[in-house]
Formats: C-alpha cells, structure tokens, sequence
C-alpha cells in the first residue's frame, strides 16, 4: 500500500519488520482487538446470557437451572404485575417523552435566540446531566415528603394537605415523570441548541423580513432543520427514561404503593434481586431489549429528515 | 430582536427550578428537621457542620470517596488503554475487517445493555469477583467502549496520512507513531472521553450497588448515599448533608473545566 520504507534509509531487518507490519496492519486493526473483545465479554455476552436464561427454569441462584421452553413467558403474560409494569412504563414514556421533547425544543429556541443572560442559561441547563441517580432521587425524597419544600410551598400558598406525593398513589407515578423531566428537559435542551446554533442567521433574517413571528420560525424553520437530531435525542432519552427509571423506583417507591410504580426495567430488578426468580427476571429482560429497539425504529421513523 | 414573554418565563422559571432544590439542599443540611420544616427557604440561624459529621459517620462516606476515586481512576485508565489504540488503529485501517469492528462499536450504541443487568452480575460471580470493587473497574470500560472509541477515531482521522509516512520513514515503530504522532494531536478527544466517562464512572449506580454490595470497605460513594436513608431514617438534615458531599467533587470539576465539560457533554451526546 502507500507505506513503504525506503531500503536506502533504514536497516534492513527493521525496515523487514515495519513492512509485514503495515501489511498486517491494512488487512486487520490487530490494535483494536483488545478493545472490542472486552467489550464482547463484559456487555455483549451477558446480553447472549440473558437469551438463555429466558428459557431456563432458575427459582434462585442455588438451585441447579433446568431448562423452561417458553414457560418463563407464559409465566410473565399472564402476570397481572408485568401488566401493571407495561402500562406505567408506557405511561411514562408517552406522556414523558413527547412533553420532555417539546420543552425541550421550546427552551433550546429561546436560549439560541441570544436574549439577555442566554449564558447563564445555558451553564445552568447542564446541572442535572452532572448529579448522580442517588443525588437526584434523594433530593426529590426531602423536596417531596409531606414535610418537605413542595408541602411547604403549597402550604403557604393555602393548598396544602400534606400529601405524601410518593407513597400516594394518585401522586407517585406523575412524580417519577416530574424527575425525569427535571432531569431531562435541561440537557436535551442544550444538546438541540448545539444542532440549531448552526442554523443560519440569513435564513432567519430574510424570514422574518417576510413577517415570520417567533412560532413561524420556531416550527416553520428551526424544527424542520433539526428534525433528524431531535430524532436522535428523543432517543437518547426514550432509552434513559426506559432503563434508568429503575434507579429512581428503587430509591424512591419501591415499585409501590401497591404496583403504582412498578415500571419494566424495575420489575427485572426485583424478580432478579429480590424475588430470586431469574428466569421471569430475563424474561421480562427480553421485552423490554425488544421494546428498546422497536422503540428506537418508531422514534427514528417519526422523527426522519424531511429536507 | 423580541422574544415572547412566555417563553422567556420558561426558560427562566425552569433554570429556577434547577438551582432552588440546590440552595434547599445546602441549607438544609445546616439545619434542624423542625428548622426544615418550619422554614424551608430561609438561612439556617446558626451554621452548624454537624449533620455532616453524623452523615460522614453513620454511612462512612470517606472509604466510600477513597474507592469512588480507586474505582473512577482506574477505570478511566483502563477506558483509555484500551480504547486509544483501537481507534488507532481503526482510523488507519482501509480494509473491511476495520469498517466491521467500527461497525460494531457503533452498533453499541443501540444495545440497551441494561436489560442484562443479571447476567452481569452472573459474570462477576462467576470469575470470583462477585462483591469487590475490582469487577467493577474491568467492567466500567467495557461500558464505555463503543463511545471513547468511535470519539478518538474521528479525531484520528483527522490526522494526515503523510505526517504518519514521514514518520515512519524516518525508522519510527508504530507505537512511536501513535505516541509522538497521534497522542499530541487528539489531546482534545482524550480530554472528552475523560470528562464524559469521569462522569458516568462517579455516578454509577445501579451495577455498583449489584455487584459490589453493601461491604463498606468496597462500596462507592453513589452506593454509600443512599443508606443514610435506612441508617438515619427521616433525618433530613443528614441526609441533605450527605448529598451535598457527594455532589462537591463533580461540581468542583464542572466549576474547573465548564467549557470543557459542555462541549464534552454535547459531543458525546452526538456521537450516540
């Protein structure tokens, strides 16, 4: 190829050596190799081990697994828990996400329109992406308890009733998709003000010469133009809010009251951790991978480039 | 140019709501439950470190930050050694075999790891590392693995063919190359890569708490907090305490390297 040490300059056995190397080199990256097989052992392999031990009957890790067929799936649909885990999931996500999103996009448009302070804005939107899941959950654990900075607040405006948000079951659902929006609204927003910072400034200007208010050029020129990246967020977010909602059911609620606030991702941990029932645990672990990734198709289909 | 009033209330009543449950903390953990109650936002009357001497105490938060910090360090290590090489050589392979490792890697991306969560922790009895820190730290770059290298690779890629020819026909051996020809000029990269997984290394949870348990010589920081829930019980002052501790050494980072930390959170994002 185009390496090639000239023999005049280098000895020979060296120069021998440096061009069966470079050979090699172009036929396979050897370099990468130990990356990529640690990476197969440590997430890779468990993800095969989790497809195998679906169809294992495993009532705990000291007993000898035998094999189940499709009966850890039987098991987990006709489970009126994994049910319940289906539909808070859900509800999370479709009210969480799309109202996250445009938030979000709302917030990214204010802040590129450079209005006074745009920086202070903007340094202060990375906050949650910084704290911890134990930090962020804690937090939310003093603001919201029935003595807490909420019920204060509340109270002083005259509506407080001591509600304890998260043992309540009409409140603790919504107050796990409060967190994810709190948690979530700030970063997406500085992510889409890095896509529409590039928009250029002319577009807008001979837009607005045209009389093209805010809305207009909010959806008629911002979104269509960041569409394919707000696709790419929307993601990034539907795949946190799916699997990062157990840490916050664990912190917080503990799946209740009652199953309230079971979510999938939870459900695996508890059947696997606490339940000791390791084959519904990935079962359940298959459902939600599946739900994954036909979740991502459905995000990128809905949110393709349209220019 | 005129932005509506409404959106500006937005933005600015949700930065609000980003820094008030800050300064609540912070407060917080300088005062007394009845203080806590009574007078939420208001200063604590006198400043009083002891809540953080009880959480420090009752949850034992200094051998938890000194293995957060073995834990974090070795890992990043671990990340770049590994890392720093495979996009070395993925930026100068041509061949099929490298666009199928890159492949790969970005394909990484899309696995919802998380999903198994239990065969991880199947894996981490099964080498015998099952309840220490040492799992964890092999396990971490693995996690880390498709975004450091897909990040350094295109910042390798940027390198000039001809700056590695001359190189190496000045007699330079390809570990020479990469150290005195790519190294210095991906500084940038590395400096991302280290900020985004210094991040998602300190504030692990979920597969710490599994796999390391509840041992307070192995435990970390983001495992430690939370038990203050059980040891103190609905003392919030406490509890406010150790948040606060916890969160002191990401901020100080973020006060130190803002730009840095920004660009970095945003590339990172983009890349996935």
């Amino acid at each position: 190829m185009t390496i090639q040490a000239p023999r005049v300059s280098t000895p020979p056995v060296l120069d021998h050596r440096s061009q069966t190397h470079s050979a090699l080199r172009e036929r396979f990256p050897g370099l990468a190799l130990p990356g990529l097989i640690w990476y197969a052992i440590f997430t890779i392999g468990p993800v095969i081990a989790m497809f195998v031990i679906a169809f294992l009957r495993w009532p705990g890790m000291l007993v000898e697994p035998t094999f189940a067929g499709f009966d850890n799936f039987v098991d987990v649909f006709n489970d009126p828990v994994f049910w319940d885990a289906v539909r808070n999931s859900a509800t999370q996500i479709l009210i969480g996400l799309p109202l996250m999103i445009l938030l979000a996009f709302s917030l990214a448009f204010y802040v590129v329109r450079k209005p006074r302070g745009h920086q202070v804005l903007r340094f202060t939107l990375f906050i949650p992406a910084l704290i911890s899941a134990p930090a962020t959950a804690l937090m939310f654990y003093s603001l919201l308890n029935p003595d807490g900075l909420v019920n204060g607040v509340l109270g002083a405006l005259g509506f407080d009733d001591g509600r304890a948000w998260l043992a309540d079951p009409a409140t603790a659902l919504p107050s796990l998709i409060v967190i994810d929006l709190w948690a979530g609204i700030g970063y997406s927003a500085v992510l889409l003000a890095s896509r529409m910072d590039s928009v250029d400034e002319e577009i807008v200007q001979a837009a607005q010469v045209d009389g093209a208010g805010n809305a207009r050029l909010a959806w008629g020129i911002y979104w269509p133009i960041a569409k394919d990246f707000i696709g790419v967020v929307a993601m990034l977010q539907f795949l946190s809010i799916l699997f990062s909602s157990a840490q916050n059911v664990l912190l917080l609620t503990k799946g209740g009251p009652g199953t309230e606030t079971t979510t999938l991702s939870y459900l695996i941990y508890q059947k696997a951790f606490v339940d000791a029932d390791l084959g519904y645990s990935q079962a359940v672990g298959i459902v939600l991978f599946v739900i994954g990734l036909l979740g991502m198709f459905c995000i990128r289909r809905l949110l393709r480039a349209s220019y | 140019m005129k932005m509506p009033r409404i959106s500006g209330f937005l933005a600015w009543g949700y930065a609000a709501l980003l820094v008030i449950p800050f300064y609540y903390l912070v407060i917080s953990s300088l005062k007394e439950n009845d203080d806590i109650f009574t007078n939420p936002l208001s200063l604590p009357s006198t400043w009083d470190f002891g809540n953080y001497r009880e959480a420090i105490s009752s949850a034992e938060l200094v051998p938890a930050v000194a293995n957060s910090v073995i834990v974090t360090g070795l890992a990043l290590a671990l990340t770049l050694l590994l890392a720093v090489p495979a996009a070395f050589a993925l930026s100068r392979a041509t061949g099929r075999a490298g666009r199928l490792v890159e492949a790969t890697f970005s394909l990484g991306f899309l696995i919802p790891t998380f999903a198994a969560l239990f065969p991880t922790f199947l894996l981490a009895a099964f080498t015998g590392l099952f309840h220490t820190r040492t799992f964890l730290v092999f396990l971490l770059p693995a996690t880390a693995m498709p975004l450091a290298v897909i990040i350094l690779t295109q910042f390798m890629r940027t390198i000039p063919r001809e700056l590695e020819e001359a190189a190496s026909m000045d007699g330079a051996s390809t570990l020479t190359i990469l150290r005195h020809v790519h190294l210095p000029i991906c500084v940038p990269g590395i400096a991302t890569v280290v900020l985004l997984c210094f991040l998602s290394f300190w504030n692990e949870y979920l597969y710490s708490l599994i796999i390391i348990g509840p041992d307070p010589a192995q435990r970390t920081i983001q495992v430690a907090l939370p038990t203050l829930q059980l040891t103190t019980g609905t003392d919030y002052g406490v509890l406010m305490a150790g948040t606060v501790f916890t969160l002191l050494p990401v901020f100080a980072v973020y006060a130190v390297t803002q730009r840095q930390m920004q660009k970095a959170l945003v590339s990172g994002a983009v890349k996935g």
